[in-house]
């Protein structure tokens, strides 16, 4: 057993001692476990002696939640297979077995040729993909940006993607979860098999331990959330560990739910002369009881906001020539553009979805020339490297400004708020910034509300200003009925904004759960809570 | 100017999941048309010679803003070389009649020859440029475009009416606009076969192609590949030993 | 000969076994009711009547539309020329024409038009090329299709050739498909492989296909010349042979107008640099992350003495010049060793590689193209790895230096 661990890890390993938040942590050990049964060893070593472990995916989160603090790291990277299928005749659905370190892209492009690594696989399993072959296409619809992600990372901290507007985040499409537990012993669940009793739980682990305990009494805000544990009276237990950012337990294997893939996916952009028109027109898309006369129903699947500064950065960048060549010419007098994608399953249903929303954009002062729209794949590919080319543009800017001041970094906000405080909150954040003077860019899922709000600090004291200002916004943002972190998750970076969320008794309720999965209190620490 | 048109090269055929899509040069050849038409007026035609299906490649051409579009299909056209299908696409040119220039692709990225619109042009009798990146001027009798050439540019000046294959630097295609999806909806798409552009039957498809396959293999692959995990310092160290291998010596920097 | 013109399914013979079905490339039969049926995309290219056991695959013809009576004999190469020297791809041709030609036991010409060609016509002729046939004038000073395609149009009609060869440059992808249109001839672009059929004497042709996946032989039978451009870089060129045996032949020709006047001609920034010389490339793709990070690939291609290469998404991105992109609108390669960081493997840039020795990929994704051709596939990530490298490199440099 011990020879898996490696424990002379300086220099060697000095990327395993960070992850995309760019801190840097410390550790004494790694291991890299290709099976459940080497977890289980792995942590009944670390149990008893008492040593801390750091659960690591493909480290592309962005909190720092697996950034090392001392002991050991489990590196999940390994544990990279899609190791079933299986279909169920009731709900006429196709289920997939995953290891967590299997990266979503990879999951995406297996699932979408149908074209699996079926080695190991069980005769039911076979049969099941020949089912699938015959079948219609199917996708999984969880759309993290970062499509280097792994799967186990995404359960983790419960990922969302912009398509969440309309399907919601990971937890939705996920159907079974094996976990082993930090004292090595294990429990395999699937949705509806254990339940919260009120507010009260019980598990029993493979081995015969019972885990009793309290769910926190604290309320979920009604918004995209993605901070702290899930907590609901006679909830299913499966949910307690998706989004638990790894302090229950270390995930082993996933099943994942998978969808009928429709056969129709467009998307648009709309441009805007004035901010004021775009956001009433996200309001027109989500509710047409805004609307005087009864239209049509719609039902995007994402709703994107760009501001007049993250257009403005897209000119800049790709008048300096770096790259963005797919990007085409955004016209002088578009101040800001909505991103809306539609799934229909008929060609009628997506051209009168597509019509409508440009119906609701004139409505609102737009025009409907002043629009991009994919209608196939292709171009679909072409639209998606716009959206993504604004946060790779930040990113580009940041890293030049650190080149002379290694201490900034960019500061982005993940807050969301109920639909009807999506104009006071835009409107907060814009006075700010200008009372302020500073440099920013804001763009995100503003169909769920929730709007990354980006400072690019031009020196240390902007920095530190910054930071001070996000403090005063999450109050505000809790204010109003939100949430702190809507899909980056609390990690070791936002735990003070977590604290103000649920206050002390409520950082003390998780703490409690905490506790009776990992009484040694040695699985990712930092993360959630100090 | 009174009509640009376009041309593309057969659809790309992807074997699995069958997604066909325009072939990107194309795209872009389309993007310059419209570009021209914005400068001197005139109408711009897509022409694509395929399978029935292709028209659904062309209705997205009409989105972006071409004004109609001719579809050549006919088995007949099946298995056509560069030389037949220059051919058949001449044809068609002739009975649109006139035009001031003809934009195509520079090549398709399956077949990669880049035969057909230099063939196209020599069918035609007019010169043509390949590997264009801009159009630098442009009047009624002649173009001037700056191309790439192998180390380097070069600007030419060409009469008109002409030939030119695009490189993908020569522009950013735009997105179909809401007016141009109503369009594509509509779409102004003319089907021609064989007859209709009145091909002489042994210049076409597989009969008027003077090139045949013979035979398709599977490329030899190399030495099995050996994967190397590891740490970045053990991956490191590895490679240092395949340099050694190589008698590959380091140099002071 | 016979030219196929329909291919269908013979119902009562099909099994469904659906072999045709996985070896047709273009995804153009479908099994249905347990019997195979072709679709229309179907390409007429009868990889599936090759391979179906049960005869159900029925191939109908009907003859050759294409017969030449006409003797047609030698080989020819078209002699392009850079800054009015010879450059290496011609001499590649010369090469190989010259194998091609002991086969058929013919001569080989070159076909120069240009102006002051003198010298280049000697060289030629050192080369072992048989026959030159100038064409000097002013105007020809500089190429262009316009007027090189109407000589040679002329001369082919003359002299018949049964071959004629091209190198795959910007030139002759432009100048070959105008003669072989105005010919009415075959032309196939592109080849890394040339021979001769024994018992037909005709020019067996072969081209990667579907970007390299497949690899295509590609025949002419019926018209001449047979016409193919050349990828190169792929053929060697010999020595001088120092012969001289050669003759130079200068045909009376008219020299047309050209519709097309070249006004200016400029070479790259970084003028001078050739990758196809490059014995060592150390190339980087998008994976590399941003810009910043080709430092690394720069100063560990410094190291080995080697090169940078540059797959075209990151030349358009504009990170570096052109003339370092290697692939299917780059460069081809043969270095002694590829190192690919960074690089997932888009077919277009495998092509330009595949003929080095050692291609060693470094990518973060085991299931990349590119770590199915490598020779040594490292899994994890290119910018670590080199900065590791490096550093272990320092460090070995400087325990040396120690003892």
């Amino acid at each position: 057993m011990s020879e898996r661990i490696i424990n002379n890890i300086s220099k060697d390993y000095d990327e395993y001692l960070k992850d995309e938040s760019r801190k840097t942590g410390k550790a004494d050990s790694i291991s890299f476990p290709v099976t459940e049964k080497e977890i289980a060893d792995t942590m009944k070593f670390f149990w008893k002696e008492n040593i801390k472990v750091t659960i690591q995916g493909a480290r592309t989160g962005i909190t720092a939640g697996a950034v090392p603090r001392g002991g050991h790291i489990l590196n999940l990277e390994r544990m990279n297979r899609i190791t079933g299928l299986r279909y169920d005749n009731g709900s006429d659905s196709f289920f997939l077995c995953v290891q967590p370190g299997v990266l979503l892209t990879n999951i995406r492009k297996a699932v979408s040729a149908r074209n699996f690594n079926t080695s190991g696989w069980s005769g039911e399993s076979l049969e099941a993909l020949e089912k699938m072959k015959a079948s219609a296409c199917c996708f999984f619809p969880p759309d993290a940006t970062e499509t280097t992600a792994s799967i186990g990372g995404m359960v983790a901290c419960n990922a969302s993607g912009a398509r969440s507007f309309h399907y919601g985040s990971t937890r939705n499409y996920i159907e079974g979860l094996s976990i082993v537990l930090s004292d090595g012993s294990g429990i395999n669940m699937k949705r509806n098999m254990f339940r919260a009793k009120g507010d009260l739980f019980s598990l029993t682990t493979n081995n015969g331990r019972v885990i009793q305990g309290r769910i926190p009494g604290y309320h979920m805000p009604e918004v995209k959330n993605a901070s702290g544990y899930y907590a609901e009276k006679n909830m299913d237990l499966i949910d307690l560990f998706i989004g638990s950012e790894g302090t229950l337990g270390i995930i082993t294997e996933i099943e994942l739910r998978l969808l009928k893939k429709p056969a129709y996916n467009w998307g648009c952009i709309f441009f805007f002369k004035r901010e004021e028109h775009a956001v009433k027109f996200v309001r027109v898309l989500r509710d047409d009881s805004f609307l005087p006369t009864p239209l049509a129903v719609i039902r995007p699947v994402a709703i994107e906001f760009f501001n007049s500064d993250a257009l403005e950065l897209l000119r800049l960048q790709k008048k300096e020539g770096k790259g963005f060549s797919d990007i085409p010419d955004i016209k002088k007098e578009f101040n800001t553009a909505i991103y809306v994608e539609f799934d229909e399953d008929s060609e009628k249903d997506i051209v009168n979805s597509v019509f409508e929303a440009a119906g609701r954009a004139e409505y609102c002062g737009g025009n409907e020339e002043d629009s991009w729209v994919a209608a196939t794949s292709q171009l679909m590919e072409y639209l998606k490297s716009f959206r993504h080319a604004v946060p790779e543009a930040l990113n580009l800017l940041i890293d030049k400004r650190r080149k002379d001041k290694p201490g900034i970094t960019k500061l982005g906000t993940d807050m969301a708020v109920p639909d009807e405080k999506l104009e006071e909150i835009i409107d907060m954040y814009k006075a700010d910034l200008a009372v302020k003077g500073f440099e920013s860019v804001m763009f995100g899922h503003i169909g769920n509300n929730h709007i990354h709000v980006n400072i690019l600090p031009r020196d240390m004291e902007e920095y530190r200003k910054g930071k001070e200002l996000y403090e005063k916004w999450a109050y505000k943002v809790l204010e109003a009925g939100g949430t702190v972190s809507a899909e980056h998750g609390i990690g070791k970076l936002k735990c003070d904004f977590l604290k103000i969320m649920y206050k002390e008794d409520g950082i003390g309720e998780m703490r409690a759960v905490r506790k009776a999965f990992d009484p040694r209190n040695i699985l990712n620490q930092g993360n959630l809570a100090e | 100017m009174t009509e640009a048109k376009l041309d593309r090269e057969a659809n790309t055929i992807i074997r699995e999941g069958v997604v066909s899509i325009i072939n990107p040069y194309d795209i872009h050849a389309v993007e310059e048309g419209l570009r021209i038409r914005e400068r001197k007026g005139g109408s711009v035609t897509a022409l694509s010679m395929g399978i029935p299906c292709v028209v659904e490649m062309l209705k997205q051409v009409i989105a972006m803003g071409a004004d109609n579009a001719v579809l050549l299909t006919d088995k007949a056209f099946a298995g056509a070389d560069s030389l037949a299908t220059a051919y058949t696409l001449s044809k068609a040119v002739e009975k649109l009649k006139e035009f001031d220039i003809i934009v195509c692709g520079k090549q398709t990225t399956d077949g990669d020859t880049a035969q057909v619109g230099p063939g196209l042009a020599e069918k035609l009798g007019v010169p043509h440029i390949t590997n264009v990146v801009e159009i630098m001027e442009l009047e009624d009798d002649y173009a001037e475009c700056r191309r790439a050439v192998d180390k380097g540019w070069e600007i030419a000046r060409v009469k008109l009416p002409a030939v030119i294959t695009v490189e993908k630097d020569i522009n950013t295609p735009r997105f179909p606009s809401i007016r141009g999806i109503r369009n594509m909806l509509k779409p102004n798409i003319a089907i021609w076969n064989a007859d209709d552009i009145n091909a002489e039957h042994d210049r076409i498809g597989m009969k008027g192609s003077p090139t045949q396959v013979v035979k398709t293999f599977i490329p030899q692959s190399k030495a099995a590949a050996e994967t190397i995990m590891g740490t970045p310092v053990e991956q490191a160290k590895k490679m240092i030993s395949i340099f050694d291998e190589l008698h590959i010596k380091v140099r002071e920097r | 000969m016979r030219i196929v013109n329909r291919i269908s399914i013979v119902r009562e013979k099909c099994i469904g076994c659906g072999v045709c079905k996985n070896k047709c490339p273009f995804g153009s039969i479908k099994i249905e009711n347990k019997k195979a049926e072709i679709m229309d995309s179907c390409s007429l290219c009868r990889a599936c009547a090759n391979v179906c056991k049960f005869g159900a695959i029925l191939v109908e013809g009907e003859d050759a539309a294409f017969n030449t009576s006409d003797r047609h004999e030698g080989i020819w190469v078209f002699a392009e020329l850079k800054g009015g020297t010879v450059p290496r791809v011609v001499l590649e041709l010369v090469t190989e024409a010259k194998k091609l030609a002991s086969t058929l036991d013919t001569e080989v010409s070159a076909i120069l038009p240009g102006y002051n060609v003198g010298q280049a016509a000697q060289t030629l002729i050192k080369f072992g090329v048989d026959r030159v046939y100038i064409v000097d004038h002013p105007a020809l000073k500089n190429f262009s299709n316009d007027t090189y395609a109407k000589i040679i149009i002329d001369m082919v009609r003359s002299y018949k050739p049964d071959i004629f060869l091209f190198g795959a440059t910007v030139c002759g992808r432009s100048l070959a498909p105008r003669i072989s249109s105005a010919l009415n001839t075959g032309l196939t672009a592109d080849c890394t492989q040339l021979d001769i059929d024994p018992q037909k004497r005709i020019l067996l042709q072969t081209r990667p296909a579907f970007g390299g996946e497949l690899m295509a032989t590609i025949i002419c039978p019926h018209s001449k010349p047979q016409m193919a451009t050349v990828r190169p870089g792929i053929f060697e060129a010999v020595q001088p042979l120092h012969i001289n045996k050669g003759k130079i032949i200068r045909p009376e020709v008219c020299i047309p107008d050209s519709r097309i006047e070249i006004l200016k001609c400029f070479e790259d920034a970084a003028e001078g640099f050739d990758i196809t010389k490059a014995e060592i490339i150390v190339a980087a793709g998008r994976g590399m992350g941003h810009r910043e990070n080709l430092l690394l690939v720069e100063e560990l291609a410094a190291i080995l003495g080697g090169v940078v290469g540059a797959t075209r998404a990151i030349v358009d991105e504009g990170w570096i010049e052109r003339c370092h992109q290697v692939g299917q609108s780059g460069s081809t390669v043969s270095p002694k060793l590829y190192i690919a960081c960074g690089i997932s493997g888009a077919i277009q840039h495998m092509v330009g590689l595949k003929s080095s020795s050692v291609i060693v990929a470094i990518n973060k994704d085991a299931d990349a193209p590119i770590m199915r051709i490598a020779n040594y596939a490292f899994v994890g990530d290119a910018i670590e790895i080199i900065r590791a490298l490096i550093n272990e490199i320092k460090s070995l440099k400087q325990n040396q230096a120690e003892f």
